[in-house]
């Protein structure tokens, strides 16, 4: 009887939270389609029948009074569990998320809690409408009393799930679309939590370290593989989360490497990247040999889906990006 | 004029500490006012025109079960829920970070400046208590200019679906800053508004401290028999500005102003209990200096509280980031602090 | 008894002043706390102040008309000793004085009078070893300054007159060799590449022959070229007579031009005699190959080492000109030492090294006479070179240089 399981991410959340709820009778799950239906992509199935129509709930289509019930929910001493169908689509709750889910604490000066875990897919190339691809995590990582939290392994999807429902601070739990049926690995089926602010090393090499998150990791590890037959020893590091960031494997990087690349799918324009290269001028500029390179997506807003593939960073730009560092004299 | 019943109706004694609290909420008021055009306290927002709605509601509730969700008027008003609800009041209008902080066991959140923000977490509140089983109710309050937020009727709907044990309070008192109700709304009531989240809407004089008792008992009933929700309009008029900074004088009719000055609840409520010879002037000068002398307490306390100069730094995780606790240390340091602080 | 002063404070989100229309109490009057003292005038509102405190007023200051600013004095209110006085409001927070920054250290002005450009690292490398930026050229992309510049500028321009020396390469000034800040470095660039090719040469069995060879004859000889072909003979360096002598001696002992290979169980005489020039840099070992040695003739050869020194130093050197090699010759020499047991680079079997010229007592005809002495050492990969093999070839190169006239002969 083995210990793991292989399993794609989606049924690594599906799995994680039924044994979550399982775990603590105060977990809340609610959001559009997520009882009955299971979740549009399945990622609540079975949730609703093993647990019951009060802890797992459709809500009317508002995303504005999903977040907002949140807090009082949180405050009546439950642990919620929202689903926002899509991440674009919290522009519609982004009052609820920014000026009161992570600031229920501070207000009340630590009188309430928020436990939340809002769970929301987003990214490109799964050929969706406008505003279901929508990169926002720049955006949330600039509120102060959030958690940004981006699993990039169908383990880690576990780990960082259970992490997040037992933290006591407000989490956004943000998941890769294209990565749900496609990121598929060995999962532990015991209690498996991985810490936040603790960066995962995907491959090693000293010539360049490269830094992504979410879907992007598993392109940044094709990149890897497709240069490091030119020679090029590769470091692709998987943030995991981005608040808390850790810092310490992004120095760390640097200074074995001296180069280094940051890879994002979001719009470049004060992506995410700029802030990890402000850290390394911040912590480790005195190790750099080259600029570090970014690759991201463009100033553009997500396009549709017969423009998307070259929008999104892929494999070829990522090693070209690579190349381009390790040449620089 | 609602008549005091002796049976469901609050009784005397209840009545006379109504009439003092209503006083207390008037001193309150007008001190914290004071306090700004001193310099010792900032923005706030005076309570004139709402006192009986806030002390009829919150005589109806049971504070040990019950929550009260604020706008931002009537926490002067909320005496029965806690004695140190106007201590934190006061360090709130004066720009302290322990305003926001209401100790348990008290049942009441913080102020809300996101208008309509709190109904959410109201549902979600009641919501919760419906689910551990409790039997109180969430009120929560907010103005005819919040009424028009898309929170408002997100949370009203969703409170129906729920069948949440929440009572929806729209206090309507004429004004939003400057704005009329006539251009907040085509709607004929607030109350009616009701019809579209599929629970009863009830309009009620907002003035008469024991209509509100009423219609809140009422309503608090159905909620906690498993009935659902109630929106109560609560109809009154501002009699003061709008907060510290705004001159009515600019847009609000002198004279329909001086009609509803006549029916100021203070006035309403000391004239009901003198009909009843429940009142005098004694225990109105009395009341009067006995929330004199409780402000000036709340006030002194208030300004010998210390304010950690990097005290905003605590509270916004359970445990500080390592990134924040640098910036502390760096903050600290160039300002020659010795930093300290919770978390 | 005390006096209570009480200041215009901002009664208006970010109020800088206001007018006093109307005193509403005068001097000796007795006042009670909140009640109304002046009413003033804002650009939002007319407003009444009132009393901070109970008390009589002592004092009253700006006239009706005046304008008062946020922080003047209306009013003074003398209070009873026994009432505690309400605090002050409190002063606007003081804002330190934000610190005047600093003057940056400006680098020392570059005669271009810009800033001179160089990637962290290298600013770092600089730093440690006490170069200026300002003073070295850089040869980089848009003039950055690379390392190999930084080496560059490290190094001393020009052999110092009066000193017999056959380097092509400057010697590098002698302040600035072996300087390393105490600490711990990460190991990089050429350092790091150097270290694991001599990781993979210290498995080679070496055996290292070494002799003195007269170069009376050697520096006679190049003197008279000098001449005969000046101007162009002035590029002739000695190293062109030593690698002459070491390909004709590659071809007269074709063993010592080859490379073996255990593991596969084969050793390759090569058909070409490709000769690497060790060129010595404070970062290490670059070693540029002259194709063809044996088939150039002096001035050939001269020019040759001179472009590919250059291109080397420059960083211009194109990475195939750095490779496949078939023997190494490390010019020592030119920074002054004597004997060495060079290192043979994998996967060549054979180095020659060459020491300084030095005047020093040799035995001519019997007699002790002073005399310039090249000194020789050859390391030879023992798995394929026996000692006899080792010392044949380099007695032939001893011959050639000291005869360099049998170099016309095949």
């Amino acid at each position: 009887m083995s210990d793991t399981q292989t399993m794609t991410m989606l049924e690594a959340i599906n799995h994680t939270l039924h044994r979550e709820m399982a775990r603590d009778e105060r977990v809340v799950v609610f959001g559009e389609d997520v009882g009955h239906n299971g979740g549009v992509f399945r990622a609540t199935e079975g949730l609703y029948a093993s647990f019951g129509e009060h802890r797992v709930v459709d809500t009317p289509l508002a995303e504005g009074v999903i977040a907002g019930a949140a807090v009082g929910l949180a405050a009546a001493g439950m642990v919620p569990v929202p689903e926002i169908q899509f991440l674009g689509f919290s522009y519609q709750a982004f009052h609820q998320v920014a000026g009161q889910i992570a600031r229920l604490r501070y207000r009340s000066q630590g009188r309430f809690e928020a436990p939340i875990t809002l769970r929301s897919p987003f990214g490109g190339g799964v050929r969706t409408p406008e505003l279901h691809s929508d990169s926002l995590e720049a955006q949330l990582a600039n509120i102060p009393g959030l958690k940004i939290v981006l699993p990039a392994s169908a383990a880690d999807a576990k780990g960082l799930l259970a992490t997040s429902i037992r933290d006591p601070d407000p989490v956004m739990f943000l998941e890769p679309l294209r990565g749900y049926r496609a990121i598929r690995d060995e999962v532990p089926l015991g209690e498996h939590l991985v810490p936040f602010g603790q960066a995962r090393r995907v491959t090693d090499g000293d010539d360049v370290v490269v830094f992504a998150w979410s879907y992007m990791v598993d392109v940044c590890r094709r990149a890897a593989e497709e240069v490091a037959a030119e020679g090029i020893g590769v470091r692709v590091i998987d943030l995991r989360t981005l608040v808390p960031l850790d810092l310490e494997a992004i120095v760390q990087g640097v200074e074995d490497c001296g180069r280094a690349v940051v890879v994002q799918e979001a719009v470049e324009t004060n992506g995410f990247a700029s802030e990890i290269i402000a850290l390394i001028n911040d912590h480790a500029l005195w190790s750099l040999e080259a600029p570090v390179a970014r690759v991201s997506g463009y100033d553009a807003p997500y396009p549709v889906g017969q423009l998307e593939d070259r929008y999104v960073p892929d494999q070829g730009r990522i090693a070209a990006a690579i190349r381009a560092t390790v040449a620089s004299p | 004029m609602a008549e005091p019943t002796t049976s469901g109706g609050p009784g005397a004694d209840q009545l006379r500490q109504m009439m003092r609290e209503m006083i207390a909420a008037r001193v309150f008021s007008d001190r914290a006012f004071n306090l700004q055009r001193q310099g010792r306290a900032g923005t706030n927002a005076p309570v004139d025109g709402n006192e009986a709605v806030i002390v009829g509601t919150s005589h109806a509730l049971d504070p040990t079960k019950d929550w009260v969700l604020p706008q931002y008027r009537e926490l002067v008003g909320l005496q029965r829920f806690g004695d140190e609800v106007i201590d934190r009041y006061t360090l709130y209008v004066m720009g302290h970070p322990g305003g926001g902080h209401l100790p348990e066991p008290i049942r009441v959140w913080p102020p809300q400046i996101s208008l309509a923000a709190q109904i959410p977490h109201a549902v979600g509140l009641a919501w919760g208590m419906k689910l551990r089983g409790e039997d109180g109710v969430a009120v929560v309050f907010f103005g005819d200019g919040a009424s028009s937020e898309g929170d408002f009727y997100e949370a009203g709907n969703f409170a129906g679906v729920l069948d949440a044990p929440v009572i929806l309070l729209c206090v309507n008192n004429g004004w939003a800053i400057s704005t009329p109700t006539s251009r907040q709304t085509a709607a004929t009531s607030f109350a009616d508004k009701a019809m579209a989240f599929g629970f009863p809407g009830v309009q009620v004089d907002g003035t008469d401290a024991v209509a509100m008792h009423e219609a809140v008992s009422a309503a608090r009933e159905r909620a906690v028999a498993g009935d659902g929700p109630t929106l109560i309009e609560a109809v009154t008029y501002r009699l003061a500005p709008h907060t510290t900074a705004d001159d009515p004088t600019r847009y609000v009719p002198e004279d329909v102003l001086a009609e509803w000055r006549e029916r100021d609840p203070l006035l309403t409520m000391r004239r009901q209990l003198e009909a009843l010879d429940l009142w005098s002037d004694t225990d109105h000068e009395a009341a009067q200096a006995d929330a004199d002398e409780r402000m000036e307490l709340a006030v002194q306390r208030a300004e010998a509280t210390p304010t950690p100069p990097d005290g905003f730094f605590d509270h916004v995780y359970s445990e500080p980031t390592a990134r924040m606790q640098r910036q502390r240390e760096g903050f600290n340091e160039h300002y020659g602090l010795t930093g300290g602080g919770a978390s | 008894m005390s006096t209570y002063e009480f200041r215009l404070p901002d009664v208006g989100e970010g109020l800088e002043e206001a007018e006093i229309i109307e005193w509403l109490v005068a001097p000796g009057d007795s006042i009670r706390r909140d009640q109304p003292m002046v009413e003033i005038l804002t650009d939002k509102s007319q407003t009444e102040l009132p009393a901070p405190t109970a008390g009589v007023v002592a004092a009253i200051h700006p006239e009706v008309g005046e304008i008062a600013k946020v922080g003047d004095l209306l009013i003074e209110i003398a209070t009873d000793s026994d009432q505690p006085a309400p605090p002050a409001p409190p002063a606007p927070t003081a804002v330190p004085a934000e610190p005047q920054p600093a003057s940056a250290p400006g680098p020392a002005a570059a005669s271009s009078g810009v800033r001179p450009k160089a990637s962290p690292a290298v600013r770092r490398r600089a730093r440690e070893a006490g170069v200026d930026l300002s003073t070295v050229t850089g040869t980089g992309p848009g003039g950055r300054i690379t390392d190999q510049d930084l080496v560059a500028a490290r190094s001393a321009p020009g052999p110092v007159a009066g000193r017999a020396t056959i380097s092509t390469t400057p010697a590098p000034s002698t302040d600035a060799v072996g300087q390393m800040p105490i600490g711990e470095h990460p190991l990089r660039g050429i350092r790091r590449v150097t270290a694991r090719a001599m990781e993979n040469s210290w498995s080679i069995p070496h055996i290292h022959g070494m002799d003195e060879i007269d170069a009376t004859n050697l520096l006679a000889g190049r003197a008279k070229i000098k001449e005969l072909l000046r101007p162009a003979g002035d590029g002739l360096t000695p190293l062109a007579f030593l690698v002459t002598a070491v390909a004709r001696a590659l071809r007269r002992f074709p063993i010592m031009n080859a490379s073996i290979d255990t593991e596969a169980g084969s050793i390759t005489v090569h058909d070409r005699v490709d000769i690497g020039i060790a060129v010595a840099s404070d970062d290490g070992l670059i070693v540029p190959v002259i194709r063809d040695a044996d088939r150039r003739d002096l001035m050939d050869l001269a020019t040759e080492i001179s472009r590919l020194s250059a291109a080397a130093r420059s960083r211009t050197i194109d990475v195939g000109e750095l490779r496949n090699g078939t023997c190494t010759i490390s010019n020592y020499g030119s920074l002054g030492g004597r004997f060495a047991t060079p290192i043979i680079r994998s996967p060549e079997v054979a180095i020659v090294g060459f020491g300084a010229i030095r005047q020093r007592p040799f035995v001519v005809d019997g007699a002790v006479a002073a005399r310039p002495t090249l000194p020789i050492a050859t390391g030879a990969d023992h798995r394929l070179i026996d000692g006899d093999v080792l010392t044949a070839f380099q007695e032939h190169i001893a011959g050639l240089l000291t005869h360099p006239v049998s170099l016309m002969v095949a």
